[in-house]
């Protein structure tokens, strides 16, 4: 049993000040994880006709790891994440999703997982609580009111259940696919530049919301072009360019691999030395 | 020089949007549906041409009497332009024409020129399309045609730029919308009260209009009307920018074309010294309009109207059970508040109470009731074919949330089961509660055969079971070819436009109904085998009943495989083999 199911769920969305305390910690602390790997994938390659956008690209992510996925523009990133959460089909290899083969025991593979986009994907005719109940159907929570209740609470929607998305902020969109991507409980979670649009205060309780979540046991793949964010939330990082592998493994590894003397260099001179892009030019 | 830039955005703009589509006939899926849409075009529009067109259009006689309606028509539609609209002016800029234009050093005239210029586009094409369509050219003079449409046309487009600049500077001087239209309306009231009066007192009566009227006679009295007193100063300008229109060739064509020209030079000044601020409407308008844009391209039309409110759930989901259902309810509840229990229950009621009310007129063929149900059973049975047309709650509108479908940890059969359940339950209730007029309203005597109540049950309930199943396999059709083709299903500014889509919904349209016809063989021949084994055992009626059940048994089964094999489809559906997300 997934070990945040049920109404602990709650807390790991919502206010201020119940479900996004100051952040208090660094990043996940990295130990020897030998926990069985939630997200395996072995030598996935996608071609768009004979373009190449992914290619053999093998990682393994465990219980309470956060990887970030970076890499230039075209790197492949957003076509990885596709890949993973089974909205497209990979060309070659395998993804394993809790043990189970995305290509061959996809529904179970699926149940396991939520992939939220830059942009929240609703449906502009359905209510804040219509997308609840639709969600809860699809995923069969059949306890989805006890923790939708307060959930709505918490993220500060309870007085918005009857509006469509677009009477809706950004901010508020945001809460809601969280909110749905949430309702099952995923032990695996993709977020595709997941601070795009927010505000600072968004910003702050997206970062917490993704730890807290790491915590609990999630396995957790970011792909974002913002490297602080990684810094600040990552325990391991995997840098793509031109669909291929550069490196990958905790930050501290990365950094110390690619610091010509010191130990202290930053991510950012890390992404410029690994994808060897020129950080002064215009 | 800034002219010579807003020049060069507009001439590469439309040089790039060809070259793009004329790369895209690459493929072969968009030249076909460029072929048969051309084919059809040249056999709509061109096949005359060599010719010289259809006719030679009005008569002579009427010519006259013609330029006068027109005048008419185009004073009608003037006034629409005071009357209607009730916004500020706002001159329509596309979002990235806002972000690149309204900060740029460019002036307000400039703006104004660069719109002009930018509608002349729709205005060119507009009047290219009418005159193909009214096919009154004889050779040569396609060209004066065009270019008469063309005026009319451009001096509406002044017309209605100069008149939304007139409203806001009334609104600024604090004369309401409503205000505006009282008086518009009291002063048109008047004018047209003024012209009956006068026709009545001065004129001879109308031609009697019983029997078979005399056109001829009717045709000359409508000439007085028009061509005396204050008629005709009242369409004098209209007339003038309308002439061009009627010209018998090319000489008459010049003389008309001054007037109408200096017409439009009025309006252009009118448009150019009237200083309005249009900007801040012209940026709300571009907001608007590339939301709305957006809500299309996402497939939610629903989204695209001005008004929306959450549509009411039709039945209470339960968290758990098969998952195609909330695909179900979710195009029931998008489909909005006419499909709910109580709005069907009101039109059942309302069948009923009517069908009864009128039963009276039905005994004897004839009579309004007997009208109404040939109408409901016409309409029942055309469904068939306009339904699936109609009712796209289906793939067609979820087809660019395609990505979300595709997450959802469902099989692929039950994703296309729960898309297609909706349509075919509203199509399938429309469906009933026509055959239920039909049943009420039908006579008791039809071509001198008795038809009793009992027989017409057995009819409508054997069409009741069977029109369901065939509603389930009209509509797996095209959501077929959503997969099949999807790109003929995208929607908005990126997809097919012209030819293509012309071409690509008849290769749809005609493909379907084969489909349609060959999935219907097998259960039409169950139908007749157990229909000519029972006729000698059963009445005809109860005959039908029976052949009706197995035969909607089959389809139900060819229904479940279309269902299964669309599964499978949708489960290997590549979506980054398409343009649908982006990579």
């Amino acid at each position: 049993m997934f070990p945040h199911q049920g109404r602990s769920l709650v807390f790991s969305l919502g206010s201020p000040a119940v479900m996004f305390p100051r952040m208090e910690t660094a990043p996940p602390v990295i130990t020897q994880n030998a926990a069985p790997a939630l997200i395996e994938v072995e030598g996935l390659t996608k071609l768009y006709s004979d373009f190449p956008a992914v290619t053999d690209l093998s990682f393994a992510v465990r219980p309470g790891e956060v990887i970030g996925l970076v890499g230039p523009n075209g790197a492949g990133k957003t076509t990885t994440l596709r890949c993973l959460a089974g909205i497209i089909p990979a060309t070659r290899g395998s993804v394993r999703i809790c043990g189970r083969d995305l290509a061959t025991q996809t529904i179970e593979a699926k149940r396991r997982l939520a992939f939220f986009s830059d942009e929240p994907r609703l449906f502009d005719y359905l209510t804040v609580e219509q997308h609840l109940i639709f969600t809860a159907r699809i995923y069969g929570v059949a306890n989805y009111r006890e923790i939708a209740r307060p959930l709505l609470e918490e993220l500060e929607m309870a007085d918005k259940t009857d509006k469509l998305p677009g009477e809706l902020s950004r901010g508020m969109k945001q809460k809601l696919a969280i909110a749905c991507g949430l309702l099952h409980s995923p032990e695996v979670i993709f977020f595709d530049e997941p601070l795009t649009g927010l505000d600072p205060i968004g910003i702050r309780r997206m970062k917490d919301s993704i730890l807290k979540r790491s915590r609990a046991g999630a396995a957790i793949l970011i792909s974002s072009h913002l490297l602080h964010l990684l810094e600040e939330v990552c325990s391991h990082v995997l840098i793509l360019k031109n669909g291929r592998k550069i490196v990958d493994g905790s930050l501290g590894e990365v950094r110390q691999k690619f610091s010509e003397q010191s130990g202290d260099t930053s991510f950012e001179e890390v992404f410029f030395r690994a994808t060897g892009e020129n950080k002064d030019a215009p | 020089m800034i002219a010579g830039a807003l020049f060069y955005y507009q001439r590469h703009w439309w040089f790039n949007r060809l070259l793009t589509r004329l790369r895209r006939l690459r493929q072969p899926k968009y030249l076909f549906g460029a072929i048969v849409g051309g084919l059809y075009f040249y056999w709509y529009f061109f096949r005359t041409l060599g010719r010289g067109g259809r006719s030679a259009g009005i008569p002579l006689e009427y010519q006259d009497v013609a330029q006068s309606i027109a005048s008419l028509l185009l004073l009608v539609a003037v006034l629409f332009a005071w009357i209607l609209p009730q916004s500020r002016a706002a001159l329509s800029f596309t979002e990235a024409e806002v972000a690149f234009l309204f900060p740029a050093p460019i002036g307000r005239k400039t703006l104004i020129h660069f719109k002009l210029l930018k509608s002349q586009t729709v205005i060119f094409f507009s009047a290219i399309f009418l005159t193909l369509i009214g096919r009154r050219w004889n050779g040569e003079d396609f060209l004066l045609r065009a270019l008469g449409w063309w005026l009319i046309f451009a001096t509406l487009n002044l017309h209605s730029l100069g008149s939304s600049f007139a409203r806001t500077k009334l609104m600024d001087r604090g004369l309401s919308n409503w205000l505006r239209r009282i008086l518009i309306l009291c002063a048109v009231g008047l004018v047209v009260t003024g012209i009956v009066l006068w026709v009545r007192y001065t004129l001879p009566l109308p031609p009697a209009m019983e029997g078979n009227p005399d056109l001829a006679q009717l045709g000359r009295y409508a000439n007085d009307v028009l061509h005396s007193g204050p008629i005709p100063w009242l369409l004098f300008p209209f007339r003038l920018v309308v002439a061009p229109s009627f010209a018998a060739g090319a000489g008459q064509f010049l003389l008309a074309l001054g007037p109408a020209l200096a017409v439009m030079g009025l309006l252009y000044w009118w448009v150019i010294s009237s200083n309005v601020a249009f900007e801040e409407a012209s940026v709300e308008l571009s907001r608007k309009t590339a939301e709305r844009v957006a809500a299309v391209r996402s497939g939610n039309w629903q989204a695209a109207r001005k008004t929306k409110k959450p549509g009411r759930s039709p039945f209470q989901l339960r968290p758990t059970g098969l998952p195609a259902v909330a695909l179900f309810w979710k195009n029931l509840t998008s489909a909005g508040r006419l499909v709910t229990t109580r709005a069907w229950l009101f039109l059942i009621w309302i069948v009923v109470f009517a069908g009864f009310a009128l039963h009276s007129q039905t005994r004897q063929a004839g009579g309004v009731g007997a009208g109404l149900a040939f109408f409901a059973l016409m309409l029942a049975g055309f469904s068939l074919f306009w339904g699936p047309q109609m009712l796209r709650n289906d793939l067609r509108q979820d087809l660019p949330a395609t990505d979300v479908l595709k997450m959802f940890p469902m099989p692929g059969w039950q994703v296309v089961l729960g898309e297609v359940l909706a349509p075919a339950a509203i199509l399938a209730a429309a469906q009933w509660l026509l055959l239920l007029a039909g049943l009420i309203l039908f006579p008791d005597q039809f071509n001198g055969h008795s038809i009793t109540l009992a027989q017409r049950t057995c009819y409508a309930m054997a069409a009741a079971i069977v029109l369901p199943c065939v509603d389930l396999i009209a509509l797996l059709i095209p959501n077929a070819a959503v997969l099949f083709l999807p790109a003929w299903f995208q929607l908005g500014k990126d997809g097919p436009r012209g030819f293509e889509t012309t071409g690509q919904q008849l290769i749809l349209m005609f493909g379907q109904l084969l489909v349609l016809a060959l999935s219907l063989l097998p259960a039409a021949a169950v139908f007749a085998i157990i229909f000519l084994l029972t006729s000698h055992l059963v009445p005809i009626a109860l005959g039908v009943l029976l052949g009706g059940v197995p035969a909607a048994a089959l389809l139900l089964v060819e229904a479940g495989f279309g269902i299964r094999l669309l599964g499978l489809i949708f489960e290997r559906f590549d979506l980054s083999a398409e343009i649908l997300i982006q990579g």
